[in-house]
C-alpha cells in the first residue's frame, strides 16, 4: 500500500471544531486542506478545485452527505470520498456502499485512523470501482477486483455492519473474512486487479453466513504442504520450512485460524469457493 | 510502505523491547516488523521482547513473520518473547499452537528477568 503526503484534501463538516482539529492533523501530516461546513459550499469548492480525497460528514445541515457523494462521484475526475458519521444505522452505511464510497469512519475515531487510512489510499485516478449486486442490511453482495487496497475496503463495510455484534463474535469474523478474503484475491487473483471476487453476506436471526468465490482454478486441500493445517501435531511451525523452500512470504496459518473461528468453513469441490458459518446462540 | 504499525524500540540492558502499536498485517506491518528485527539481529542484539498491548489487529501474514523472525533470532542464538498479548491476540496464538513456541509474559520485568540479564 502506498504511504503518500502532500494530499490534496476537501474536509466537510458542520462541526467547527473538528474540523479545526483533524485539518490541523492532515497539515501537520504534509496534506495540503480546505475545510467546508456544509454541502453547498463542498460543492462550490468541489466545482472550482480538483481534491484527491474529500472527508465528508453524512450529517451535514441543509444537503446530506449522502447527496454531495452523488455528485462528487460524477465529476469529471472524482475525488475518493471517505464518509463520517455517527449515524450508526447499517442504510447509512450501504448507501455509502451504493454511491462508490471510498471508506467509511464511524465517529468517534482515533485521530491517527484518518492519516492512516489516506496514508493508504491510492491515486483517485488508479482507484477501483466494485459492483454492487445486493446492498440489503441482510444481505450485501459485492464483486469486486482482487487488490488489497480492495479487500481493506470491503472488510471495513463488512465489519460495519457487524458492528452491533458481541465483541469475541465481531473479532471471530471479522479475522476470519480477512484470512478467507485475502486468500482469494492473492491464490485465486493474483493480486490481478482485473479479476473478480465476489463476496456475500447474509445475517439471519441465527447466523451470520458469508461466501466468497474467487476468479482461480482452486485448490488440492492435500497438497497444501506449505499451510499450518498439513501440520504433525506437537509441530505447528512445521510448514514455514516448506514456505522458505517454495519462495512463499512466512504465513500459512489462516485456514488453520479461520477453521477455530468459525463454526461452519465449507468449500465447494474445485475449492474457489468458500462459506464460513458463525453461529450467533 | 504504510506506517500502520509503529515501532518504538527501547532497552534494558542487553534485551531489546519493541512496542508495538496498530496493525500487524499482511504488506502492511508485517514488513515494517521484519525490517526492524532484521536491523537489530545484523547489529547482535537477539534477546527481543514484543509488547504487544497496543496491536490492534493482526491476521496470519503477521503470526507467520512473527513466527520467521523468532526462528531467525534462535538461529543466531537469541529469542524473542511475547508480552502483554491482547485477548484476541492471545486467541489466535492458542488455535494456532503458538503458544506451545513462543514463551509468553504479562509482567515486563519477568520477561526481561527471564533473559538472565541485569538491567
Amino acid at each position: 500500500m502506498a504511504n503518500v503526503t502532500n494530499r490534496r484534501i476537501l474536509l466537510v463538516d458542520d462541526d467547527r471544531g473538528l474540523r479545526h482539529v483533524l485539518s490541523t492533523l492532515l497539515r501537520d501530516a504534509g496534506h495540503q486542506v480546505e475545510t467546508a461546513g456544509d454541502g453547498p459550499e463542498a460543492l462550490t469548492l468541489l466545482g472550482n478545485q480538483t481534491f484527491d480525497i474529500v472527508l465528508l460528514d453524512i450529517g451535514l445541515p441543509s444537503m446530506s452527505g449522502l447527496d454531495v457523494l452523488a455528485q462528487a462521484r460524477d465529476l469529471p475526475k472524482p475525488p475518493l470520498v471517505i464518509m463520517m458519521t455517527a449515524d450508526d444505522t447499517s442504510e447509512t452505511l450501504l448507501e455509502s456502499v451504493r454511491r462508490q464510497a471510498y471508506r467509511y469512519l464511524r465517529k468517534p475515531f482515533p485521530p491517527n485512523t484518518i492519516v492512516d487510512v489516506i496514508s493508504d489510499a491510492g491515486a483517485p485516478a488508479s482507484a477501483l470501482s466494485f459492483e454492487v449486486i445486493s446492498a440489503r442490511p441482510e444481505w450485501l453482495e459485492l464483486v469486486a477486483p482482487c487488490t488489497l487496497e480492495m479487500a481493506e475496503r470491503i472488510q471495513s463495510f463488512v465489519m460495519h455492519l457487524d458492528a452491533h455484534l458481541p465483541e469475541d463474535i465481531r473479532e471471530a469474523v471479522a479475522s476470519a473474512f480477512r484470512e478467507l478474503l485475502t486468500n482469494a484475491i492473492e491464490w485465486g487473483g493474483k493480486f490481478d486487479p482485473n479479476r473478480k471476487v465476489r463476496i456475500s453476506c447474509v445475517r439471519a436471526k441465527k447466523m451470520l453466513f458469508y461466501r466468497i468465490a474467487d476468479p482461480g482454478e482452486g485448490f488440492d486441500i492435500d497438497g497444501l504442504r506449505h499451510a499450518a493445517i498439513s501440520n504433525p501435531d506437537g509441530d505447528p511451525i512445521r510448514h514455514l520450512i516448506v514456505r522458505e523452500e517454495q519462495g512463499l512470504r512466512p504465513g500459512g496459518f489462516g485456514l488453520a485460524m479461520t477453521r477455530s473461528l468459525v463454526d461452519e468453513l465449507i468449500y465447494n469441490e474445485a475449492r474457489n469457493e468458500v462459506i464460513f458459518v458463525k453461529y450467533l446462540e | 510502505m504504510s506506517a500502520h504499525l509503529r515501532i518504538t524500540e527501547e532497552r534494558a540492558g542487553d534485551v531489546t523491547i519493541l512496542r508495538l502499536d496498530g496493525r500487524f498485517e499482511l504488506e502492511d506491518g508485517d514488513l515494517a516488523f521484519r525490517d526492524c528485527v532484521n536491523a537489530l539481529l545484523a547489529d547482535g542484539r537477539v534477546k527481543i521482547i514484543l509488547d504487544f498491548q497496543e496491536v490492534s489487529r493482526i491476521d496470519s501474514a503477521g503470526i507467520g513473520m512473527l513466527v520467521s523472525k523468532f526462528l531467525s533470532a534462535r538461529t543466531r542464538g537469541g529469542t524473542m518473547k511475547l508480552l502483554h498479548l491482547t485477548r484476541h491476540s492471545d486467541h489466535l496464538l492458542d488455535i494456532t499452537r503458538l503458544d506451545t513456541v513462543f514463551e509468553i509474559f504479562e509482567d515486563e520485568a519477568a520477561a526481561v528477568k527471564s533473559f538472565g540479564t541485569a538491567t
